[in-house]
């Protein structure tokens, strides 16, 4: 078909938006938490090395803590560059947000599609006075935006922002 | 007109509803212990006169618990429509009280099993979109109040338009008699339904098999085993003798299948509302709201189209997390050119979107087909030639390899994406086809999504979010798909219009 030509012209453009990063502590609360899960799993294969003696014999251990290792060390790499992907925007009628390494993704939700608005803090993100919202749209509810690791005042001015536009 | 204070007051169900529920009641505990009553009929010469006296007496208080249970039941349910809500009280010791605006009804169902069919009652269910707490159904009504209460529900909703529409006797747009649902019947995709069949057997045996081991019978499928492999000749009629057992069981099964689900289809149109009927021993009758519909998809496979005959999914907003899909994607079978497009002109999808530009995926989507069922293969092979260590097997390849390369062709071929200012029209299927149409202000969210290979390539994926599930066009070229992304985005923010 076409779009006839004005009509594209007009049309605001989701590639020309100025997108905004997510807050840089966020890195922090997302590092302690791999690190975390790590040294526990790290430490339950060193326990059952110790203790158990079929395990300990087994011959490619020392592999296994290697690739354990690098896998460890990619995951670290993944969110610390993905991190800086992770970014959100805020027009007049919709909400973006986009992240993403080696697949990328960006979501628009627009007001009037939106059910409510949540905000949620984790324990540690709570430290940093940081926050995560929670967009909810009706129906078949897999696919809905989340964005997390913003500071709670702006978490709350744009829950109160979405808030006015639907309602008001 | 509809007298408004019959609902005013609490009313309860009809009292021949006892018996609905004490049925039901009775089914869930059969379900749970049909095992159990197996080995008591199989053991039944080893009891004890003097314990088949407890036995019995104990399924007698069962059964009289049940009976005071479903009593219990009946007595506290109660429904009441008071200011613009739904009020339900339900719950023997735990209390339930359920209320829900009218706005937020979506559908209001009738239904009848075996036993509502018997006694000539109601199954009378209100469907919302939102959680799952809010799904209520009303187990027994007499026919004129299942009526009367549906319209109660909807008159108030439609208050505010005063013009009333009379009420005349509706022809049915679509009705398909045995003869038609046999013929549809053929020409279901019989592997599927096989395969739905042969899962429901064997989930049955195992059962089975679980409570009876040790027992010590051999199987049907241990005696082929018997069967010298060296001859040949044997091997291919026992091959061949199997397949046509497996097709003829998958015919049938297609056609218990049909004949219960959609056994005496009838298809009304109303003002704003399909109303569907359909089933046999569960009789549904489904109203749908025009408004509420999200989509439709149109599907057809070759045989099919020979005979001019397609069907028609309905798409309407799924509640919540509830994952009985399903129930939710309403089908009919066995239409005809023309009812298609009776359907389609009401539902506003306008014919000329069929004529629209053809846009089919980028190369590159057909590329990793090809790579991934490459890649898929080799793996099979691996496995066979490490573990199974029986080349053999690798004969398998002349016919896997085949099958695997016409799929992709086929689906290759089949996918497109065609739109207008106001809808959208996917294709997709391998054997079936598959053309889905979608209005754009019904999407709620818009989602790109673009691997590291299609960077590469400067494709990406377009997914669009509705109510009723998401609908992915693949490997879209970057600059389209930024535009449509746009231009959606752009239609849905400037809908008034509701959409759900």
């Amino acid at each position: 078909m076409g779009f006839s030509n004005i009509e594209i012209l007009q049309l605001p453009d989701i590639s020309k938006v100025v997108f905004k990063r997510i807050h840089k502590d966020y890195l922090k609360v997302v590092l302690f938490s791999v690190l975390t899960l790590f040294s526990i799993l790290f430490l339950a294969v060193f326990l059952l090395e110790r203790n158990v003696e079929e395990i300990g014999d087994f011959p490619y251990i020392n592999y296994l803590y290697l690739i354990f290792i690098v896998l460890f060390i990619v995951v670290i790499m993944a969110f610390v560059i993905g991190f800086s992907r992770r970014k959100y925007a805020l027009r007049e009628k919709d909400v973006t947000y986009k992240s993403g390494v080696l697949i990328r993704k960006i979501t628009t939700v627009p007001f009037s599609r939106i059910q409510h608005v949540e905000i949620s803090e984790a324990p540690i993100s709570r430290i940093f006075k940081l926050a995560s919202l929670n967009v909810f749209t009706a129906g078949d509810s897999s696919n809905d935006l989340v964005i997390k690791g913003i500071k709670k005042e702006e978490a709350l001015k744009i829950k109160e922002f979405i808030n006015q536009q639907i309602h008001g | 007109m509809v007298n408004d204070s019959l609902f005013s007051e609490f009313s309860k169900q009809a009292s021949k509803g006892i018996l609905v529920i004490y049925a039901k009641l009775l089914f869930k505990a059969f379900k749970a212990t049909w095992i159990l009553l197996i080995i008591f009929i199989q053991r039944f010469s080893k009891f004890s006169e003097e314990s088949l006296v407890y036995i019995y007496v104990a399924i007698g208080v069962f059964l009289a618990f049940f009976l005071v249970r479903a009593y219990l039941t009946y007595k506290n349910f109660l429904f009441k429509i008071e200011g613009g809500q739904f009020v339900l009280k339900e719950g023997v010791l735990k209390k339930k009280n359920t209320s829900i605006s009218f706005d937020r009804i979506q559908n209001i169902n009738f239904k009848q099993n075996l036993i509502q069919q018997l006694i000539n009652v109601y199954e009378v269910s209100i469907e919302t979109a939102g959680s799952k707490d809010t799904e209520i159904s009303i187990k027994a009504l007499t026919f004129e109040k299942a009526q009367a209460l549906k319209k109660a529900l909807t008159f108030i909703e439609k208050k505010t338009a005063p013009l009333e529409v009379a009420e005349e006797q509706h022809k049915p747009l679509l009705q398909i008699g045995f003869i038609e649902l046999f013929k549809v019947s053929l020409t279901e995709n019989h592997l599927q339904n096989l395969l739905v069949f042969l899962a429901l057997v064997f989930g049955a045996l195992q059962q089975l098999n679980d409570v009876f081991k040790g027992i010590g019978k051999d199987d049907v499928l241990g005696n082929y085993t018997d069967v010298n492999p060296t001859d040949v000749f044997n091997s291919i009629l026992i091959f061949v003798v199997l397949i046509l057992i497996l097709f003829i069981v998958g015919v049938l099964s297609s056609f218990v299948r049909i004949l219960l689900f959609h056994f005496n289809l009838t298809l009304v149109i109303k003002d704003k509302s399909f109303e569907i009927t359909q089933g046999l021993l569960t009789k549904k009758s489904i109203v749908l709201n025009k408004g509420k519909v999200q989509s439709i998809t149109i599907s057809t496979n070759p045989i099919k189209k020979k005979l001019g005959i397609s069907f028609v999914t309905f798409k309407q907003a799924v509640s919540g997390k509830v994952k009985k899909q399903q129930h939710k994607l309403i089908r009919i079978i066995g239409c005809k050119i023309e009812q298609i497009n009776t359907i389609k002109d009401l539902l506003y999808v306008t014919s000329a979107i069929d004529a629209e530009t053809r846009y089919v995926p980028n190369d590159y989507y057909v590329q990793r087909m090809y790579f991934r069922s490459a890649f898929g293969i080799l793996i099979l092979n691996g496995i066979i030639l490490f573990l199974i260590n029986d080349v053999t097997w690798l004969w398998g390849n002349l016919f896997v390899l085949p099958v695997t390369l016409l799929c992709v062709h086929l689906k290759y071929k089949k996918a497109f994406y065609q739109f207008n200012k106001e809808l959208l029209l996917v294709g997709k299927g391998r054997v079936e086809t598959h053309r889905t149409y979608l209005p754009f202000f019904k999407v709620q969210n818009i989602k790109l999504k673009q691997t590291f290979f299609q960077k590469r390539r400067k494709v990406v994926n377009l997914v669009l979010q509705t109510a009723s599930g998401k609908i992915t066009i693949p490997c879209v070229e970057e600059n389209r798909a930024t535009t449509l992304y746009n231009y959606i985005l752009y239609k849905v923010e400037s809908n008034k219009e509701s959409w759900m």
